[in-house]
């Protein structure tokens, strides 16, 4: 018998074993919607977290395509609790989420279990995760738009200031000049703009308007008082800039990065998810000298639109989150969190301070002469209706393109936008 | 032989249940289910409360979805009858053909149906993009104006009913080829006989003996295009989505981006009857008309 004994006795190891493993580790259901260079470094970041934590926790991640089709996902997924223990969530989609029901709060608790604070984080990023007094999301970054710029074809134009950044940023008149004194050196436009996809020039004419402190949205009623003029204002702007050449007409979004890395355009403004596209090729040697740097203040103060990536847990319909997940969740949240130096080689200006703040990121370039603009942020308006792929991005962005290339008045085009949104 | 009735309904029940619970379950029951929730206020996700017919009232004076009419009939108007004679003509060339030379020029016309969208997509986006696409050089070349094709209102119905009509022909073409290879050889040699000239052959014989699969092929176009939608979505992306609108489109904007299930569904409903309308009313003429010509 003493074969059937050590048997016995093996198998009990083994299973003991196995036992407590399952029980140390516990895997966290990670959904995002992060597919470009950014999606790259958030995965170096998962496994990173992966490493630091093995046998205890384990991050399971998926990536699930952008926009509609991700929310429209989580919305049905968390309604017959099938939803992940975590997800990024963009913060203009917070209101809608909460109306929905789809977010758990984060509460006062949770945030001294992971050791953050509002004080971590800027008020204006504090702000957009927070509905109705309450937390839903932990921001992980702000990513704002910025404008990149061509440092050989400014110098040659003679516009690039002794400081490396293009000269005219402080007026109107200025930066017109600037793109002006670029065509007469030969620039075929010296601006890039998205100007084929009125989704992405929400952000660039949102930014206009908060210069000039106009509201899409004033107590539930849209451009109320003088803000339809303010968006009349920031889209002529751009309207007469396409009427006199400077700018790139019907681009959409890949033509337009196309534009700027093949020299074809000398300034773009895009998001700052586009810088990892530019350092890696300047570092393979195929781009020119290049900066980034916060958007020219068109009219009365620097004012740029952001929004945050930020993590969110399901509120899953039927399921309760046992105690250990969500300690495994909120361990997620902290360590990435307190790790994001990492996620702003993708761009992104962290969200937590201690990270911007720090002499590494300080060293960072050009992040770091961009990061500048936290302070100058402003985030969509607080409604359900906002937010990426939401329906006033559709409204607005439906009459923006005629707009832009030159097709329909910036008047006739606010009246129409007024007509839509109040149809919604 | 007797013949125990009661059995055999009881065994004839019991065959075409299987498939009378999977269409119960996944059409009548949503059907039903759809008419319901018209009637209600609710989100994408969920229940609502019963708000009667508001939701069809407001349709009357909603202008995106008039558009999204307007778009949808365009739209048909200028894809059906005309992708139906296209696909006509290229089977009466094809038909000509003989042997290999017929299968692989069959093949060519065919290649485009088997392509998923998302490629019609990019094939075609990088055939007419503004700045970098194809089409545009030669148009420089030529010296014409570059024409933003799928972001002006005035160009863009006309350019998609161009590209659906390139992809979906093969399959018509492939059941005008099964009609025309159905007719008797014997008729066109007697038609010969009688010194009857192409035209009139066409006229008398080809038409007529062809006017069922015509007829076919019409309302299969008919209720593919009233439904269309992907096209239409993946071509407005960022451009002028409330411009370009279709019913399909629009039940989508309602339900997963404005998260009104109710308005969504009302819209649906909408369309439903459409296109049993138009269907039947198109089955019924081409009945009348075809028994007419024999």
């Amino acid at each position: 018998m003493p074969n059937w004994f050590r048997l016995t006795k093996a198998v009990l190891v083994a299973g003991s074993l196995m036992a407590s493993a399952a029980h140390a580790e516990e895997t966290v259901t990670w959904w995002d919607f992060l597919s470009g260079g950014d999606g790259v470094r958030m995965k170096q970041l998962i496994s990173d977290f992966n490493a630091a934590h093995q046998g205890k926790i384990k991050i399971d991640a998926t990536t699930l395509e952008w926009g509609t089709p991700f929310y429209a996902k989580v919305q049905t997924s968390a309604a017959v609790g099938e939803a992940p223990d975590i997800m990024t969530y963009h913060a203009s989609r917070i209101p809608l989420a909460v109306k929905q029901g789809i977010l758990q709060e984060i509460t006062a608790d949770h945030w001294k279990t992971m050791g953050l604070s509002q004080s971590d984080y800027a008020p204006a990023t504090w702000d957009a995760v927070t509905s109705d007094g309450k937390q839903y999301a932990v921001p992980l970054d702000t990513h704002p738009i910025v404008l990149y710029y061509n440092k050989d074809l400014l110098k040659k134009a003679g516009v690039l200031g002794d400081d490396g950044k293009p000269k005219g940023m402080d007026s109107r008149e200025n930066f017109t000049a600037t793109l002006k004194a670029l065509k007469e050196a030969g620039v075929k436009f010296p601006l890039g703009s998205v100007t084929a996809d009125g989704n992405f020039m929400f952000r660039t004419i949102y930014s206009f308007m908060g210069q000039q402190d106009g509201e899409l949205m004033t107590d539930g009623e849209f451009l109320a008082g003088d803000n339809a003029k303010k968006l009349e204002n920031a889209l002529s702007v751009l309207a007469d800039w396409t009427k006199e050449g400077l700018q790139s007409t019907y681009t959409d979004y890949p033509a337009t990065v196309a534009l700027f890395t093949s020299g074809e355009a000398a300034m773009m403004i895009n998001g700052v998810w586009e810088v990892p596209t530019m350092t890696d090729l300047a570092k393979n040697g195929k781009l020119f000298d290049w900066g980034a740097v916060e958007l020219p203040v068109i009219f009365d103060h620097p004012s740029t639109y952001a929004d945050s990536h930020s993590f969110a847990i399901p509120a899953n319909k039927g399921k309760e989150m046992s105690p250990e997940k969500r300690a495994a969740v909120l361990e997620v949240m902290s360590w990435i969190s307190k790790n994001s130096l990492f996620w702003a080689t993708a761009g992104h200006i962290p969200a937590y301070g201690p990270v911007t703040n720090s002499a590494e990121y300080k060293a960072m370039e050009p992040n770091a002469t961009y990061s500048s603009l936290t302070t100058n942020m402003i985030f969509d308006p607080k409604t359900p209706l906002a937010g990426i792929a939401g329906p006033i991005f559709d409204v607005m962005s439906n009459f923006f393109v005629p707009t832009l290339n030159g097709e329909m008045e910036p008047a006739e085009a606010v009246e129409e936008i007024k007509a839509g949104l109040e149809d919604l | 032989m007797l013949r125990n009735r009661r059995r055999e309904t009881l065994f004839a029940l019991a065959l075409v249940a299987p498939f009378v619970a999977i269409y119960g379950l996944v059409f009548v029951y949503p059907t039903i289910k759809l008419f319901m929730i018209s009637l209600t206020d609710a989100p994408l996700i969920g229940g609502g409360n019963y708000v009667g017919f508001d939701n069809y009232t407001r349709l009357a004076s909603d202008r995106r979805f008039n558009t999204a009419v307007w778009n949808t009939a365009y739209f048909v108007l200028i894809t059906v009858v005309p992708g139906t004679l296209i696909a006509f003509a290229i089977a009466l060339g094809v038909n000509r053909l003989r042997g290999r030379l017929q299968a692989a020029i069959l093949a060519l016309f065919f290649l485009p149906y088997i392509l998923p969208v998302s490629v019609v997509y990019l094939l075609w986006d990088w055939t007419l993009n503004f700045q970098f696409g194809i089409a545009m050089h030669v148009f420089d070349l030529l010296g014409i104006q570059r024409i933003p094709v799928f972001k002006s209102t005035a160009w863009f119905m006309p350019a998609v009913g161009v590209i659906t009509i390139w992809w979906t022909a093969g399959f018509s073409i492939l059941l005008f080829l099964a009609g025309l290879r159905a007719i008797p050889a014997e008729i066109y040699e007697a038609a010969a006989l009688d010194n009857a000239g192409i035209w009139s052959t066409f006229r008398r014989i080809t038409w007529p003996l062809m006017w069922p699969i015509t007829a076919l092929v019409l309302t299969i176009q008919l209720i593919s295009q009233l439904k269309i939608f992907d096209q239409v979505y993946l071509f407005s992306t960022g451009g002028r989505p409330n411009d370009n609108v279709v019913l399909v489109y629009y039940v989508f904007q309602r339900a997963f981006q404005s998260d009104q299930g109710g308005r969504a569904a009302a819209v649906a409903v909408v369309l439903f009857i459409i296109v049993i309308v138009v269907s039947v009313l198109n089955f019924q003429l081409t009945r009348l008309s075809g028994g007419r010509s024999r």
